[in-house]
């Protein structure tokens, strides 16, 4: 048998736990400000191979990830806009720098497809479920099984005692 | 069955021609010459093992990721097997089952040992960048973890017959895909130095296995029709059906977003970049539904819930979510994502707490043990429910130390002896800079001194080595782990201009909740593989039964209720 007090304590351990996973990520809320290059930088691609973002290639001896992030804070400097920073290096390094795809034309189908799909699967799953539940329903039986004047006196005289 | 040694062995003769015809491990290097002799390149030594994958981990992170993928072949070849035979039941299911889960459990730990290998060596801060071989790595786990749940419907309701059969062929060409992703270079990557040109062999095998199971479903299809139909949509069935939607619409915009590449260059001719910015904003939301499902699923009986029985298994689970959001948001979270990645990791924790608990309470009031024997007992009655319900818990585990990302800090700075670079809480005071060196490698490491709160915390030596026989060069990362946050200090290289040593620190919130509930997962697999202790009482009646006639009705009857197992999911 489990006395109500110590089920009380469980279940105030068990409401504790959020508690302390709260407390426990609250030291990183005041996370630092990236700045304008750290941010751009983010939206380019490192263009050595190595498939990762800029401000993330610290391989050693890449030979395109530092000059690049000089490129880029020179720019900065120069007082360059975001996008005019971006064409510049989509100007020189081709698209593959640029690390989200345009959203127009074809490439525009890398954003859609994802979203589009899963609905479409929701729609036939939600399709197949109301096709389950339609052969789940008992058919009606094609003739009553009593002749049809048995029935229609029997309605008659249920008739005052049942709602609709 | 026949037909399993078949597929088996068509699959084992594919890999075995390419080994001993197209692209042997142990070809010679070298060329013709004009006269038409063969010159041996000859080096005294090679050039060593690529230093990317001198460290212990890789020792085993890619014979277990092996291991993940040719398990898959096992179930394959078993639900080939059962379609062309037309064997009846779920039989095929039932002799896989455990085959699938150490499958499952090998590629679960061959990602997170990679990712781990990818957070301790190259020495960017993260352990997961979106890159193609390791999306290769997840998708046929994805859809492993979706027939190990829909194979339930089959095995319970028999449901979900032609769904099963096409996610174990499905994962199985998703294995042969990942495989031909870093084999063949198709798609630029960070392991890139697996390539060579066995392309054409891989996708040709890949056409021929489609093919295969295409026809063999489409000969034999009228075999799969299912026994039963869906009663409610509030039901654990309704619940399998949309984690296994889920599931697969995360698969699809995994490889949509790897190959789109691919796709641009042959459409357009340009070739474009897909970045992880994509892969987060796409899978984040539908990952952080899956977790939803995780600990709702579970809860909902078969065929239909009662409105009451929603009302019991869920008021608690969902009052503590949300008060866990209410407090963080009271302490200042502002993010979406994490936010409701807490609440949900909350609402799924109390939720699983919760059914332990109940099932542990009616043990321990009836046999009077005290709950945690209870609770024991409980989970070795139905190991396979009990089992997945830790594996869900480090699952949620995972969950918490993929969201501390977004709390992520880091700092870059040129170094001097004397120099402090602060980042968080610590100060990190530059003491040393030498050039240890080994047979193997010569190397430039930093002596850094840790403080918090102006005590001396720790030493750290990150290092950036230079390896003699390739002139291949890699940081050695210096990490401090802690379960509230790693700090992660790289020696970057030298400043082109200053020739000065540029260190960078990240601090990395909960990281090691990632490892840890790695290891909670290949527990809770074992768990689930581990027989029902009423399963082996089953065992031992039966046993006695055939023993002889000498035993006596009232001990017949005692046993008797063993014979009915209780095993459920």
């Amino acid at each position: 048998m489990i006395s109500r007090a110590s089920t009380r304590g469980r279940s105030g351990a068990l409401l504790a736990a959020p508690v302390v996973l709260v407390l426990a990520l609250s030291p990183f809320l005041g996370a630092q400000q990236t700045d304008r290059a750290k941010r751009l930088g983010q939206r380019m691609m490192c263009v050595c191979g190595c498939n990762q973002i800029l401000t993330a290639c610290n391989h050693v001896g890449c030979t395109y990830s530092h000059g690049m992030l000089k490129e880029l804070d020179g720019r900065i400097a120069r007082g360059d806009s975001d996008e005019v920073i971006l064409q510049s290096f989509v100007q020189e390094y081709g698209p593959t720098v640029v690390v989200d795809p345009p959203k127009t034309g074809f490439t525009g189908l890398v954003w859609l497809v994802p979203i589009v799909a899963p609905l479409l699967a929701l729609y036939l799953v939600w399709e197949l479920v109301r096709r389950w539940r339609q052969r789940a329903t008992p058919a009606p039986a094609a003739e009553p099984s009593l002749p049809r004047e048995l029935l229609d006196r029997a309605r008659r005289e249920a008739g005052p005692q049942t709602d609709e | 069955m026949p037909y399993v040694g078949v597929t088996l062995a068509g699959v084992q003769i594919f890999f075995l021609t390419l080994n001993n015809f197209v692209t042997s491990p142990f070809r010679v290097f070298g060329g013709a010459d004009p006269s038409g002799a063969l010159h041996v390149a000859r080096l005294s030594d090679g050039s060593g093992l690529n230093p990317l994958l001198q460290y212990y981990e890789m020792v085993i992170h890619p014979p277990i990721l092996y291991l993940g993928y040719t398990g898959f072949t096992v179930p394959f070849a078993f639900a080939m097997a059962a379609l062309l035979g037309r064997y009846p039941g779920e039989k095929w299911i039932h002799i896989t089952r455990r085959w699938t889960m150490v499958a499952w459990c090998f590629q679960t730990v061959g990602i997170l040992l990679g990712a781990h290998w990818a957070y301790a060596v190259l020495g960017w801060g993260g352990y997961w960048a979106w890159d193609p071989v390791e999306n290769a790595a997840l998708l046929p786990w994805i859809t492993g973890t979706a027939f190990l749940h829909s194979v339930m419907m089959q095995e319970k309701r028999g449901m979900m017959k032609v769904w099963n059969v096409w996610l174990v062929f499905v994962t199985f060409m998703l294995c042969i895909l990942g495989t031909s992703l870093t084999r063949t270079g198709v798609v630029s990557s960070v392991h890139a130095f697996a390539e060579s040109s066995i392309g054409s062999w891989f996708f040709t095998f890949l056409g021929v296995v489609f093919l295969v199971c295409l026809a063999a479903w489409w000969k034999n299809r009228d075999y799969l029709r299912s026994d039963n139909q869906l009663d409610s949509l509030v039901s654990r069935e309704s619940s399998f059906l949309f984690n296994n939607l889920i599931l697969l619409a995360a698969c699809f915009a995994v490889l949509w977003g790897t190959l789109f590449p691919v796709l641009s260059e042959a459409v357009t001719g340009n070739k474009i970049s897909v970045g992880p910015p994509f892969f987060n904003r796409v899978n984040v939301p539908i990952a952080l539904f899956l977790l939803f499902l995780t600990g709702v699923g579970p809860l909902l009986a078969w065929r239909k819930t009662s409105y009451d029985a929603l009302r019991r298994n869920f008021a608690w689970p969902l009052v503590g979510g949300i008060a866990a959001g209410v407090l963080a948001l009271a302490l200042g979270f502002r993010d979406f994502y994490p936010l409701v990645c807490l609440i949900l990791s909350v609402f799924v924790t109390l939720t699983i707490l919760a059914e332990f608990y109940r099932g542990g309470r009616v043990i321990a009031s009836r046999d009077g043990t005290n709950i945690l024997t209870a609770v024991g007992e409980l989970t070795m009655r139905n190991t396979r429910r009990y089992g997945g319900y830790v594996i869900h818990f480090g699952m949620v585990l995972i969950f918490i130390g993929i969201s501390g990302s977004a709390f992520n800090q880091d700092q870059q700075k040129e170094m001097s002896v004397g120099d402090a670079l602060s980042l968080g809480p610590y100060t990190i005071l530059c003491q040393n800079f030498d050039q240890p060196s080994t047979a193997n490698y010569t190397s430039d490491r930093a002596t850094l001194e840790v403080f918090r709160d102006g005590k001396s915390q720790m030493m750290l030596y990150p290092e950036h080595r230079t390896y003699l026989a390739s002139q291949v060069s890699e940081t050695i990362v210096a990490v401090e782990s802690t379960p509230l946050r790693d700090l992660y200090v790289v020696y970057a290289g030298h400043s082109p201009e200053t020739g000065r040593p540029v260190i960078h620190a990240y601090l990395n919130p909960l990281v090691k909740w990632i490892w840890f509930g790695g290891i909670v997962v290949v527990l809770g697999t074992g768990l689930a593989m581990f027989p029902n202790r009423s399963s082996a009482l089953v065992l031992r009646t039966a046993t006695e039964k055939t023993w002889g006639e000498n035993r006596s009705p009232q001990a017949a009857t005692a046993s008797a209720p063993f014979l009915q197992r209780t095993g459920h999911d």
